[in-house]
Parts: C-alpha cells; structure tokens; sequence
C-alpha cells in the first residue's frame, strides 16, 4: 500500500489509529493489532509475500533466541549468512546470473522473481538486531514485540532503518496506547509536510526527469543538466518527503522514529551529506559494516579500503545493476579524496564546497537514476555538450515538458518553472521537515497548512506514482 | 493540581487536542464537499442518467465514461468494439436490432478490456444481445494485455462497490470538470450528442487517396506497426475473456462480427506472413462457439464490394458512417452468418482475395 494512496490516507490509517486507541487499555491487544494491520498493508500488494515476511520473522527471533542464550558466532553467522541469502535470491540472483551469462556465455535462465516489497530494510533491520543481540545490546523475548518492531507499517516499505534499542521501549510503553493529543497533532503536521513534499513537488519534478533521462541523446547541454537537476530535486523531496510521512504516521501512535534526512543538500563536503542524507542507511552501514572491516583503525589506505568496500555494497544495496554500484564506488571515492584533503588542513571555503558538493552529488545521480550504463553515459555527454542535438531542441524539449507539466497541474505552461524555483528556494533555505517539527506548535497558521495541505494533496492523488525508493 | 499536570502530560494539551479536531476536521470537510459536488454533477455519468446538467462526453475519455453509460443508460443491445465502430449511432443499432441500443466503444480496444465493459453491462441488467466485433489485434499478446497508448483504465469504475470510486470523487481534474460543467465553461474538447458520443467521422476525409497517402506498399505496416501473433495465445486470450463470458449468459444473444477492414489489411497480412494465423483464428472461433446456442458469428471480411472500395475508408482499418450502420444491420441478420456449411467458402473466398490484391496497384496520389 502507498503512502499517497486514498487506501491509506483515508481507510487504512484512520481505521488502524481508531480501532488502536480503541484497544488502548489492553496494551497487548493494541499490540497485536498494530501487527495485524502491518501485515495487511505489507500484503495488500502481493499477499503471496506476505509468508516470505512472517518466515523471516520466525526464523531470526529464534536465532536471537538461541543467541540469547548463548552468543555463539557461528549462530550470528548462520542468521546474517540466511538474512543475505534470502536478499541475494530474490534481489541479486538474476543480477548475477546475467553477469555470468556475459562472461561465460552461457548460465542458468534467469528466475525472474518479484522483489518483495521492503526486503532490503526488513533484512537489514533484523541483522542489526541479531548482531545487537549477540553483542547483548538488545533482547526481546516476547514474539508478538519483535513481530512488531520489525512490521511497523510506517518504517516496514522504505525505513528509516531501525533500532531495536530505539523503539522496543516505545512499544513497550503503556501510556503509548492511549492517544496524546501533541503527538497526535504534530503526527499529522508531519504527515502533511510529508505528503505536500511527495505529491505536490516530487511528483511535479518527475515529467521532467523522465522526459530528459528517457531520451538523453537528444539533449543539448543546458537541457540535460535541467533534466539532472529535476531529478536531484525529485529524489530529495520524494524520498524525504515519504520518510516524513512515516514519521508522522508512527507519531500518531506515539512513536518516535529517527530522522533520515537533514537538508542534505546543504552539505559542504561528501562526509556531511552522509550525514544528512538517508542518516538511518548510513548508520547501518557505518556500525554494521565499516567498522567491522576495521573502520579507520588499520591505516589511511586501510581506511580507503574499507570505505570502498562499504559504498560498493552500500551502492549494490540500492538495487541489482552496475549502474547503482558505479555511485557507490564514486562516492567510496569522494569519501577517500575527502578524507585525504581533510589531513592537509586547509579547508575549501564554504562556498566551494558546498558548491563542489552539491555538483558531485548531482552528477552521481546520473548513475542512479539511468536504467542502464549506456543511458549514464549518453547523459554524462549530454551534460558536458558534446551532443549534436541543435540549440533550439533545448527549448522546443523545455516547451513540450512545459506543456506537459501544465496539464497535468492545470496551470499556464509559463508557470511550471515555478515549482523548480520554489524546489531550489526549500532546499538550500527554508528551515527542514525536522526543524519544522520539533519547534511545532499548534497554532492557526499551521492547523490553516494542514486544513490546506491535506485535502489539496488528497485531490492530487489520482495521479497516484510509486516511491522511487520501492525499488531498493 | 499534580494530577491535573500529569494527566496533561500524558493526554496532551487541550489547545493540540483542538488544534487536531480543527484541522482535520476542516481537511475531511472539504473533501467530502469536493465529493459530494463531484457525485452531484458525476461528470462521467458514473451514478445516473440523466444527471443535472447535459452530459458530456470527453475525447479520449472512453474508458471513464463507457462503464457508466453501461450501468446506468437505458438500452437492451450492447455494440462493444474498437475506434472502428465509434461512428455508429445508438439509434442506428436500436433500429436494426429492434431494440434500444449502446455504443460503448473504445479505441486500441483489448479483449481483456472488451471483457471487462461488456461483463458490466451484464452485471448491470439484463441484455437482449451483446455485438462484439471482435479485431485481430485485440487478441494479440498475453489475455490481460492492454494498449500502452489507451491510458490507465479505471477499474474502480467497472463495478458496483461505491467505496473504491474515491478516484473519482476526490480528484482534482474532476472537480475541475465538474466545475465547467457547473459554470457552462466549455474550453474542453467533448461531444454532447448521446446518440453517437464518440463519432469522429466529420473530422476525417474517407477517400481512396486519403487511405493511400500514408501507406508503403512495400510495408503495408508501417502506418499501424501492428505486432505479430500466434494463433495459441489468440485462442487463450479468447478463451479467458469472452468464452466465459457467452456461457455464463444464455439469455443473451452474442454476436461475433468480423469488421470489414479494407482489403488492405488482409494484404498486409499476406505480406508479414499473418494469413494463416488470422484465418486459422477464424475458424477456430467458430467451431468454440459453435456448440453455444445464444452466440452467432457474423464475417463481413469477405464482402468486397466494402473492403475493395477505398473510398469508404480513412485508412486501411477506419471506415465511413454508412459501413458502420450497414455493419450493424448485417450483424442483426443472418445473410453474413458463418455456419458449418459456408465456412469452407468464407475462408478460401478471403484467401483469395487477399492473396490477388497487388498493393504494388494502389499507386500514390
């Protein structure tokens, strides 16, 4: 079920939150509620899923338990070595058997399995607990919690990632079934911003994006980096504006999520856009990966080793092509160069490099958003001119996105400029979702955004489009 | 006082409890206005007919509209078909069928998607008789196949449960419809005349040089790039979207008429080695259907007089008005009815004819 969908916005999510505090004084019973109403919105797509999800779920609570009992590392093993083969099978297989196809010239068929939804967060989710657990930093002996933690609808499809430490208290919590008006009120705050971020500007990017990266060949140069541009844009404000909306899904039933962005773009070099762009993914991969490999104990060309090695699986986490594990790598890369700038001590003004920055990531995005290597490549060209495409095609492919964009919205072609315009001013200066929400108030301004917001975005909602994040 | 402050910390403050009834409560105001006016003038006539206002009926917009006029319009014989049979009145299927009659065409139609109109209809009332015109490629591709050029189809419009029309209710391009038709502002493209709502005829030119001016000779498909097929996915696809549909509904007279494309057509079918499989087709459609007593099938692909005269085409599909009501009239007769003893014929006659037809005569304008 998506978040931008009349399903979820006016059945699902109003249904589960009433029938929950209907149930606040039998804390378990809510419990187990909330889990029931995570599985049926985990299978509303694809209910055949829906017994990959529970088998996952009984398979590490018992490992955890038995780590429990005794941390043995060969049980750690066994439960990531299954955790990531179940991911391999179903995301990686086909992956790798075309590669072997290409090297070999032959190999098995392809098995053409359909990517369960969420697979990648549910996995890594539960190998952070397994290995908490066998560091003895987490424990939950009750199956009906753990069920919980891992299905909480709001996180379950595309994170954040989450902490069992974080949320197992919040869960646990007796006054939490009961509903509190401020969490309640600044949940649908969020909830808003949220879906204002995805439907009326993410959405509003896409035509351009997709007319630009669907014919990169024919781009002039200006064009091209429009078309970079908007998709920058629109992975930024579609992303974080999905992850606002399950935070302020979980703050309507009293839980606190962590953030996962924090005006990334803002960043002035490739190790704070780390930390502020999909904080939560960072941090599995920083705890879970890196340092393991030995982090920066081992040396500065240990270091860049391990940094490498973590943005290449942390690129091939995002999805099963070359394409995603070539920006990995570069920016592996952008976090050596960092790293051994950082030790000559001479800082870049903050303009330059917030500037440099801002470019990298943009350019990067190239690799991200092509579906193919040659599609990267053909838009690189495109960007750098070296195209044949005539001058004026820049306009004429402007006025027919422009065309486009103002049916959709039904607005004068001349003002679709405006929401790009707008996209920028958000990004480098308004305050984030994150400030927004931690100094809410409830006052008539924001009740009159929210009384505006939702049913404006409601409206917009035929025009449904999937997350992008879906994929990974 | 201590337990006042702590319940309070615990329920919320009583100004975020009114903050949250006031905001939401104006939010899901507006939108069950919005849905209420949009049921109130329902400018798809998804809920009535007649409705408040005249209905319009919105170029390209086929797939909205057509399941409402199915559930809701007063007819007893059904014309399912594609953009070819869009110029057909309901008044002229009315008088040749004796009955009262329902365009519910649509362009690059699927059998998938001829299933799902036709099976509303029948949901909707009982039908005195269902004409399918039944297009080759229609068929072709995987049985749920659908044209990537037709648009999203709605299915939230295709059956009775009101709960799931929230698409329709709470969009903001129906409310903007909705609110044209309210203000009279008639900047949209749309017909009005509910006798023949998709007719297109008198923005086309049906002439023998019009149809030959986009045409290769030597790649009769270049105009339409239609895809090639295989007679077992033709047959399944048949078989899951229209064969039950025949046995489910006894009471209701089908008929499965083969339209008179331009012999054109079949010669471009001899050019890409397509022949074979639509005759094979042909033929395995009648002898499925045979044994059912309430299906008849109706070939006019063989009437030469029709398909040799390209005056009365646009292109080699697309024919003029007055073959769209002599199709109907021949669909509600028997001189055109394929039976055990013409089919032979039918087929060899066809096969003949496409076969002697020399595109390399059409010459060019």
């Amino acid at each position: 079920m998506l978040f931008n969908s009349y399903d979820y916005l006016l059945w699902f999510l109003p249904g589960t939150l009433v029938v929950f505090f209907l149930l606040g004084r039998r804390p378990f019973a809510a419990q187990v509620w909330l889990t029931v109403a995570s599985l049926v919105f985990y299978g509303w797509w694809n209910p055949w899923h829906l017994p990959l999800i529970l088998g996952s779920i009984a398979f590490n609570f018992a490992i955890a338990a038995s780590l429990r009992k005794m941390a043995r590392r060969s049980v750690l093993a066994l439960g990531v070595a299954a955790n990531l083969a179940v991911l391999g099978v179903f995301k990686y297989a086909d992956f790798f058997l075309d590669n072997v196809a290409r090297i070999a010239g032959d190999a098995p068929p392809l098995l053409h399995l359909a990517l369960p939804l969420g697979i990648s967060f549910f996995t890594f989710t539960q190998i952070a607990y397994l290995v908490d657990v066998y560091r003895r930093k987490a424990q939950e002996p009750v199956l009906a919690n753990y069920a919980l933690f891992v299905t909480f609808f709001p996180h379950l499809l595309a994170g954040p990632i989450l902490h069992h430490s974080e949320m197992m208290p919040q869960f646990a919590e007796r006054t939490n079934k009961r509903p509190q008006w401020d969490h309640l009120a600044a949940g649908l705050y969020l909830l808003a911003i949220g879906l204002v971020k995805k439907v009326l500007i993410a959405d509003t990017f896409a035509p351009i994006a997709d007319a630009g990266f669907g014919a990169p060949s024919t781009l002039t140069a200006p064009a091209a980096w429009v078309a970079v541009l908007a998709y920058t844009m629109q992975i930024y404000f579609d992303f974080s504006g999905y992850t606002d909306m399950a935070l302020g899904a979980a703050r309507l039933f009293n839980i606190k999520m962590p953030i996962n962005f924090d005006s990334p773009y803002r960043a002035r070099d490739i190790r704070d856009f780390w930390h502020r762009w999909h904080i939560t993914l960072s941090r599995f991969l920083r705890e879970y990966l890196y340092i393991p490999l030995g982090g920066n104990r081992g040396g500065e060309a240990r270091t860049a080793v391990n940094l490498l090695a973590t943005f290449f699986l942390g690129g091939l986490w995002h999805g099963a092509a070359w394409t995603f594990v070539i920006w990995g790598l570069l920016h592996g890369l952008a976090m050596v160069v960092c790293r051994a700038w950082g030790a000559f001590g001479r800082p870049l003004p903050r303009g330059l490099g917030w500037a440099i920055t801002f470019l990298f990531v943009m350019t990067t995005w190239v690799f991200f958003r092509a579906t193919s290597l040659d599609g990267a490549l053909a838009m690189l060209q495109a960007m750098a001119g070296m195209n044949a495409a005539p001058a004026a095609s820049t306009l004429a492919w402007l006025s027919e996105v422009q065309a486009r964009l103002g049916t959709l919205l039904a607005i004068p072609p001349a003002w679709t400029l405006v929401p790009p315009a707008i996209g920028l001013v958000v990004v480098w200066r308004r305050a984030n979702s994150n400030a927004l929400a931690m100094r809410f108030r409830p006052t008539l301004a924001n009740g009159a955004f929210v009384a505006l917001a939702l049913p404006v975005c409601v409206l917009q909602l035929a025009r449904v489009t999937p997350f992008l994040y879906f994929n990974f | 006082m201590a337990d006042v402050v702590a319940a309070h910390s615990i329920q919320g403050t009583p100004a975020a409890r009114r903050w949250f009834a006031a905001s939401l409560g104006v939010a899901v105001a507006s939108l069950v206005a919005v849905g209420g006016f949009n049921a109130w003038v329902d400018p798809f006539q998804q809920y009535r007919i007649p409705g408040p206002y005249p209905a319009r009926y919105y170029t390209s917009l086929h797939r909205y509209i057509a399941p409402g006029l199915a559930k809701n319009a007063a007819y007893d014989t059904l014309l399912s078909g594609s953009s070819i049979v869009e110029n057909t009145r309901n008044s002229a299927i009315g008088q040749s069928c004796q009955g009262t009659g329902l365009n519910v065409a649509m362009p690059a139609l699927t059998a998938a998607e001829q299933s799902l109109i036709v099976s509303t209809a029948l949901a909707a009332k009982p039908l005195k008789r269902a004409i399918l015109i039944l297009d080759f490629n229609a068929f072709s591709g995987a049985p749920d196949q659908r044209n990537p050029l037709a648009g999203p189809i709605p299915r939230y419009f295709y059956d009775r449960n009101p709960l799931n029309d929230l698409p329709y209710l709470l969009s903001w391009s129906v409310l903007v419809k909705s609110w044209r038709i309210v203000t009279g502002d008639r900047s949209e493209r749309f017909r009005t005349d509910s006798d023949a709502p998709w007719w297109w005829a008198d923005e086309k030119r049906f002439a023998r040089d019009e149809v030959v001016k986009r045409l290769d000779p030597r790649d009769l498909n270049a105009q339409f790039q239609q895809p090639p097929r295989e007679l077992a996915g033709m047959q399944e696809s048949f078989r899951r979207n229209l064969l039950p549909l025949m046995a489910a509904h006894p009471q209701t007279e089908f008929v499965l008429v083969w339209p008179p494309y331009s012999v054109v057509v079949w010669a471009d079918f001899v050019q890409r080695r397509q022949l074979d499989v639509s005759l094979d087709f042909k033929r395995w459609v009648f002898a499925t259907t045979r044994a059912l007593p309430n299906v008849r099938v109706v070939d006019l692909q063989g009437v030469a007089e029709i398909t040799h005269d390209l005056d009365r085409y646009t292109d080699l599909y697309h024919f003029d008005p007055a073959v769209n009501e002599w199709l109907i009239a021949e669909a509600c007769r028997d001189r055109y009815r394929v039976r055990a003893d013409n089919v032979d014929a039918l087929e060899a006659e066809l096969r003949r004819q496409a076969q002697t037809f020399d595109p390399g005569l059409l010459g060019h304008p």
